[in-house]
């Protein structure tokens, strides 16, 4: 069974990524600073919905557990919950992604007393965790995040590697809704980074061992059995209708892209786009491959001790790109917005041999001024187009 | 371009973030808004930079700040950190004097190819509070003075009052090797010098065409493109022409965002970028 995608078992890390940019160093790698799945599942099991329950008080009783719980009619958000009961299995996408795992939206670095002539120890998190429900994209986001902080420029992040290599992540398979656009973008069949990977089956969920320390949670349960090759062969025939449901498309491959988008860099899609824009920053907070932070001091009342903070940034604000004495690098509005996708389809695209953009769909979804990233994507393609036509 | 070889901190790899206590040895106002600190480490450990590179300077309450390093690497023991009075940090900063303590982060960057300034004549072209990083050019060629050829050094500021280190201009000066330009940008009392943007004193140098020449040039963000229209028109080749760009680096190891030109991160593959290079980029100046 194993190592044989053509038989039921989906390919997890099939993919060689940086294979148009043999020269990059970086390219074909997420870090060997984390346990990495195997390119195919060691094995399958069987959980009842109820022994999944169980694994999951578990979690909550011997370590944390972050999931997916439902906040309003429609949306739902990755929180540090101890109640399993509210972990939501079947959700199409979060607000914010699961990155705030590893890089949570506000993090102390480290603190300080005013006026201390001794250096400050780093603040690091490295209690164990398991982070459940996390869908194929944001299992891809959550590898260009190890790449990103991991050891992109020969520096690993200490705050966000301590957190990332404390967790058990558990995956699970999900179906599109219109804003969705994994297939366009390599991750629809996701799994490295998992642990272990779900897909609901009629007896629960086929669960996919990738790595040692997903065999733990099964372990300690007594509910899991092997799957049958019947139930085995659930991952495939259910990514399979994923993709099929998938309506939403970038129309190139992706390989194409940077130099597709370099010779439209005047596009005028992107004042089109900026005109609407209102430099809120929704879709940078909302991305799952975002990781520009802003870093700040925060000083008690007394003002005797204090923390250095950072917190999610945006170049999408007006003041990201501002220098001491006020010159903006960026101060005009389409400069922000053509880097936008500059940076998620050109510059990391080319760096890394992936695009920072994993098909997730919430910049889309949540821009208040419906701005949609596949369709000024395609704009520019189609721009593109008819230019080589001419 | 030239690459020049990428060097990280030593430091704990947990204490990325983490600045090292260092002591103002003494400081001193050079003008109404420019200060210059002599920074010593634990130890009396050298800095270990090179021309070019900068640090993050922090103190505790008021944040961090890039600031460039001042002094050349021939320096031991301390180094210096001239920073003009701009915002939060840099305007408490101003306020520190001998004994008080600032943490440092660094050095990052590049720095300048001092391999390809070797045996040229180097032109420095600098514009107010440029002339920080440039003096550790500047005295990385004093300190081995035959290395280098002739030493051409333009200097403008808006007033006098403006003028940076003034003493060590004049006395650079006096070495028949060196040539040293300053210009304030309008008449002011009291000043019987070259009066015009620094563009204005290309016309008062004259380059021997047989000898290589290599340009090093750091100003406010305005300066640089008629900089390099005047250093085209001297037909410097561009592989030879090194700026330092300005971005507010708040990591400086690659990783928050806020230097990055483009599909580069200023930190990390500048501040040095030769004029070539520049102009791969829509957005660098």
């Amino acid at each position: 069974m194993r190592g044989d995608p053509d038989n039921g078992v989906p390919v997890a890390i099939a993919r060689v990524r940086g294979a148009f940019c043999p020269q990059c160093p970086g390219s074909d790698t997420a870090g060997e600073m984390f346990e990495r799945s195997e390119r195919f599942m060691r094995r399958a099991a069987v959980l009842s919905e109820t022994g999944l329950r169980e694994v999951l008080a578990r979690a909550c009783q011997k370590t944390r557990l972050m999931a997916p719980v439902r906040r309003g009619k429609t949306s739902f958000d990755f929180e540090w919950i101890d109640d399993p009961d509210a972990v939501q299995m079947d959700y199409v996408r979060t607000v914010l992604p699961p990155k705030k795992a590893f890089l949570p939206v506000r993090e102390m670095l480290l603190e300080f007393a005013r006026g201390a002539q001794q250096a400050a120890a780093p603040l690091l998190d490295d209690a164990p965790f398991v982070l459940f429900g996390v869908h194929p994209c944001d299992l891809t986001a959550i590898n260009q995040l190890d790449w990103a902080m991991g050891k992109r420029h020969g520096v690993a992040d200490p705050h966000y590697v301590a957190r990332r290599s404390a967790a058990l992540i558990v995956g699970i398979d999900c179906m599109p809704d219109e804003y969705c656009f994994c297939t366009s973008v390599d991750s629809s069949d996701a799994r490295e980074g998992a642990d272990l990977f779900l897909t609901p089956i009629d007896a629960g969920y086929l669960v996919e061992v990738l790595t040692d320390r997903g065999e733990q949670p099964l372990a300690e349960s007594g509910d899991g059995r092997d799957a049958t090759p019947e139930e085995e062969a659930a991952p495939r025939a259910h990514g399979a209708e994923k993709k099929r449901r998938v309506t939403t498309r970038i129309e190139s491959e992706l390989e194409a892209l940077p130099d597709l988008l370099e010779r439209r860099y005047g596009a005028e899609v992107f004042e089109e786009t900026a005109a609407r824009c209102y430099s809120c920053g929704t879709c940078t907070n909302v991305c799952p491959t975002c990781f520009c932070f802003d870093v700040g001091d925060e000083v008690d009342l007394l003002l005797a001790s204090g923390t250095r903070e950072r917190r999610y940034d945006s170049c999408q604000f007006l003041d990201f790109a501002v220098v001491a004495g006020g010159h903006n690098f960026r101060g005009e509005r389409v400069d922000r917005v053509r880097h936008r996708w500059f940076r998620k389809f050109v510059y990391l695209l080319r760096e890394h041999g992936a695009p920072f953009c994993v098909g997730c769909g919430r910049c889309s979804k949540f821009c208040t001024a419906e701005i949609g990233l596949v369709d000024v994507l395609n704009s520019v393609l189609a721009e593109a187009k008819e230019e080589a036509v001419r | 371009m030239t690459t020049v070889e990428r060097r990280f901190p030593e430091q704990q790899p947990d204490a990325l973030f983490v600045p090292e206590m260092a002591t103002i040895g003494r400081a001193e106002n050079l003008t109404a808004q420019d200060r210059l600190f002599e920074i010593e480490l634990p130890g009396g450990k050298d800095l270990g930079h090179k021309p070019g590179q900068f640090v993050e300077v922090s103190i505790y309450g008021f944040g961090e700040a890039p600031i460039s390093v001042s002094s050349s690497p021939a320096r031991r023991g301390s180094f210096e950190l001239c920073v003009r009075k701009l915002g939060g940090l840099t305007g408490k900063l101003y306020t520190l004097g001998a004994g008080d303590s600032v943490g440092i982060r660094g050095p990052f960057g590049n720095g300048f190819a001092m391999e390809d300034f070797e045996g040229a004549d180097c032109l420095i072209v600098a514009g107010g509070i440029g002339m920080a990083p440039l003096r550790s050019v500047v005295n990385t060629i004093l300190a081995d003075r035959d290395r280098y050829g002739r030493l051409i050094l333009l200097y403008g500021n808006r007033t006098p009052d403006d003028i940076l280190f003034a003493d060590e201009l004049e006395a650079w000066g006096e070495d028949d090797r060196n040539q040293v330009l300053v210009t304030i940008d309008r008449p002011a009392e009291g000043w019987d010098g070259h009066v015009g943007v620094v563009t204005t004193l290309f016309e008062e140098i004259t380059l021997d065409p047989s000898r290589k020449v290599v340009a090093a040039v750091v100003g406010p963000p305005v300066m640089y493109r008629f900089v390099y229209v005047e250093l085209a028109m001297m037909r410097i080749p561009e592989d030879h022409i090194y700026f330092s760009l300005e971005r507010r680096m708040k990591c400086g190891v690659g990783k928050c965002g806020h230097c990055q030109v483009e599909g580069k991160y200023v930190c990390i593959d500048g501040p040095v970028f030769t004029g070539e290079a520049l102009r791969e980029f829509h957005e660098s100046i």
